[in-house]
């Protein structure tokens, strides 16, 4: 305890840059936070996608698949479930608003992809009202809908069986997010396969864009899937078969590495306040020699002396890491929500505690290597040439 | 003494003592160095995708192309239209007086083991194709044939896939051979598979093209070249636009937000570094009160000793750019890179410059009240300072 008023003395000596030199700390730390938590959120839209879950597809871009295949593929062993999907979006002339794509499933969903965040009543709901859609939170946010509103989507000309290429939706309800990052501007909103079989185009009545199985293991899910691939090899069409969560890794690998950008960015920030606050305690310590000197003469120990300096160290930069981790919080919450409302295209950013625990690991790692040269040069220090001035 | 003389003379002295000062101008050296190394780095992706996209002849090209989807592979043109769109004016003439205009055709095939769907993608061209691109030269193996289910592969999908001449690639309708590796002066079409249009749109069992690359006589044919497609009663549902235009949307699509995201990360860090300079510089100013005092003392103006203090912080703040970029340069430049395609990381000429103006506004920023103060010391009162 008595080091506290010789350590607050040392950095009220210098109010303006010791404020300004906190201030950068603040901001590299701020930045630090903010990059742990993008790599974060782009690590755990993949950690949250399964590798027991297989997405079944054409292999050869012809973008659909009878849904018959279904039920052979459910006898596959270790396959537990299967499920079936389709996509309808809107023409691109009428995305003056959000864009709407529905995703259509059969209820085989409620087991082949049980991470679609959706209770048994609201299956109950979907399969009663064909129509019906359930929106997800983000999905609901950009377009202000309430429940029991109709929402209408045209598919273009064609698009239908009677030929208008409008489909009509009630909506049921709100769903949370589900789990991982689709690309694109597209969210998510659930509806009925029943109702796309019965009101799409005739010609593409019993045919799906995706079918997504549930295997018994992760071990099995690449055996699963070349047992697809080799039996469907010759089949028209053929079928190419994936685990989620491989796909969505290799997806993240074909885009720009966000998660090897963001750690980048945070280690140079950290850097760059790594300089400033090593010169700031070099400084300091230079400039009060004499100090020390006394202090030494008083019969202070080295280690005491140690203590102090690094104290002086630690103090300003555990500080500003709190400060940074704090506003890094925020950004967080400000990122999320430009993400939810659809102006920035990105995995879901959660402010966490494990973020505020790195920024201050980070800035003790930072005090400790800034005090390395200014303690080397006190233990070398001659007492008597520094107390009278020589 | 004229006021610039002074200015010259006064910045001299401060340049000079900068040795004394060392581990401080480090500080703005290395602070601005990574600001302008994370920011000409993170915009080396953008410059390198853009060369890889845009080639300088590109301006007095255009794209058709049929349908709305969005994505190209989906897109259909059927092959009756195409000659009527070879009819339309403004299209320069290639060798034997044909139409210089190719049309396209894209799909994705079987993804290779470890990579995502979507990733491997034939192009399939027809003999315009290769005229529009000079720089089209088989590397190893030979061309492929018209007509024949062959296929020749870019250098940078042959690196990124491991695809060889003699390999073979699953189609709908079977095994096809690769023929023969091509390079394309680092053109995006390096990442893809190429192979005869029409044969590979009979495996992929479509009749329709994706697109047509058509070459203009010049720039300013495209109005015309546009509205007679558009107002063509013979051709419904064709887009046009011009290929820079289209290119710039497509990159768009992969780089918008990280672009972004790279301006405000070099703001953020910016933003940081001001602090730093403004600290710095303020060390500086105290360091020499008693030198600009006696300056102040024996004639010197207040201008010059201003713009002394903002010239060093500027100094400092430009090595810091240069030495930024350079790293930047020395780490990325050059290196490939894939994002839905082979490219390679640019630090261009363009991003030195970025990276010095960022910097250059962030050090004088950060010197400018430094620079007032140190202007405003009374001469007398800096001369005691001890």
């Amino acid at each position: 305890m008595k080091f506290i008023p010789l350590v607050w003395a040392s950095l009220r000596r210098n109010k303006a840059e010791s404020a300004l030199t906190l201030l950068a700390l603040c901001v590299g730390f701020m930045l630090f936070g903010v990059m742990i938590a993008v790599n974060a959120a782009y690590e755990r839209a993949i950690d949250e996608t399964r590798m027991d879950r297989l997405i079944v597809a054409c292999a050869f871009d012809c973008g659909v698949i009878p849904v018959g295949y279904a039920q052979k593929l459910a006898r596959i062993p270790h396959v537990t479930a299967v499920g079936a999907e389709v996509w309808t979006g809107e023409l691109a002339e009428n995305q003056h608003r959000p864009p709407i794509t529905v995703t259509f499933v059969d209820q085989g969903m409620r087991s082949a992809w049980p991470e679609l965040p959706m209770t048994p009543a609201d299956w109950r709901a979907l399969d009663a009202s064909p129509s019906g859609i359930f929106l997800s939170r983000k999905a609901a946010a950009r377009r202000n809908v309430r429940v029991g509103d109709t929402m209408i989507l045209n598919s273009g000309p064609g698009g239908t069986a009677d030929g208008s290429g409008t489909y009509y939706f009630t909506v049921l309800g709100f769903i949370p997010d589900p789990p991982g990052w689709h690309a694109g501007p597209s969210d998510t909103i659930v509806g009925n396969l029943r109702y796309a079989q019965s009101w799409g185009r005739p010609d593409e009545r019993d045919l799906v864009n995706i079918l997504r199985l549930a295997v018994d293991s992760p071990e099995n899910a690449r055996g699963v899937c070349r047992e697809i691939e080799a039996w469907y090899t010759n089949a028209s069409p053929a079928l190419y078969c994936v685990p989620a969560r491989a796909d969505a890794q290799e997806l993240a690998d074909a885009n720009i590495n966000m998660r090897q950008i963001s750690l980048g960015i945070g280690a140079a920030g950290l850097f760059m306040i790594l300089f400033l606050c090593a010169n700031g305690i070099a400084e300091s310590v230079r400039e009060r020699l004499p100090e020390f000197g006394v202090l030494k003469a008083m019969g202070y120990r080295d280690g005491h002396i140690a203590l102090l300096v690094i104290l002086e160290a630690v103090i300003p930069t555990l500080l500003a890491a709190l400060i940074g981790g704090a506003l890094a919080w925020d950004v967080d919450a400000l990122v999320a929500h430009l993400a939810l409302t659809g102006v920035i295209d990105m995995p879901e950013m959660r402010a966490s505690l494990a973020a505020f625990g790195w920024a201050l690991l980070a800035s003790l790692l930072i005090a400790l290597l800034s005090a390395v040269a200014p303690l080397y040069r006190l233990r070398r220090m001659d007492v008597a040439a520094v107390i009278t001035g020589r | 003494m004229s006021e610039l003389r002074q200015i010259v003379a006064v910045c001299l002295v401060g340049i000079g003592s900068l040795r004394e000062r060392f581990a401080s101008a480090l500080v703005v050296v290395v602070g601005t160095a990574c600001v302008v190394g994370v920011l000409t780095s993170m915009l080396s992706v953008t410059a390198g995708l853009a060369r890889a996209y845009f080639r300088p002849e590109d301006a007095t090209r255009a794209m058709v192309w049929g349908g709305r989807a969005t994505f190209d592979q989906m897109r259909s043109l059927h092959p009756d239209a195409i000659g009527t769109i070879l009819d339309a004016p403004g299209i320069a003439r290639g060798r034997g007086g044909a139409p210089l205009a190719d049309p396209e055709f894209l799909m994705w095939i079987l993804p290779v083991e470890g990579f995502a769907a979507g990733s491997l993608q034939v192009r399939g061209v027809g003999p315009a194709g290769i005229e529009l691109r000079p720089a089209f030269k088989i590397v190893a193996g030979r061309m492929l044939r018209t007509g024949m289910r062959e296929l020749v592969v870019g250098v940078g999908a042959a690196r990124k896939f491991g695809l060889t001449v003699g390999g073979e690639v699953r189609l709908r309708d079977g095994s096809w051979p690769i023929v023969g590796v091509f390079s394309c002066g680092a053109d995006i079409i390096e990442s893809y598979l190429v192979g005869d249009a029409v044969t590979v749109m009979a495996a992929r069992r479509r009749a329709g093209f994706a697109q047509v690359i058509v070459q203009l006589v010049d720039a300013k044919a495209y109005p015309a070249f546009a509205a007679w497609l558009t107002g063509n009663p013979a051709l419904s549902s064709v887009y046009v636009e011009r290929k820079t235009d289209y290119d710039r949307r497509e990159l768009g699509m992969h780089t918008a937000f990280y672009t972004r995201m790279a301006y405000v990360i070099g703001t953020i860090m910016a933003l940081g570094a001001l602090f730093g300079v403004v600290k710095i510089m303020y060390g500086t100013v105290r360091g020499r009160t008693r030198e600009i005092g006696t300056l102040r003392a024996i004639g010197f103006g207040a201008t010059p000793v201003v713009v002394s203090v903002l010239a060093e912080a500027a100094l400092l703040g430009a090595i810091g750019a240069v030495v930024g970029a350079a790293i930047a340069w020395l780490i990325f430049d050059g290196r490939e890179m894939w994002v839905w395609g082979a490219f390679k990381l640019r630090v261009t000429p363009l991003l030195w410059a970025l990276g010095l103006a960022w910097a250059l506004v962030t050090s004088l920023l950060g010197g400018l009240l430094p620079a007032l103060r140190a202007g405003r010391l009374p001469p007398v009162e800096a001369l005691r300072v001890e």
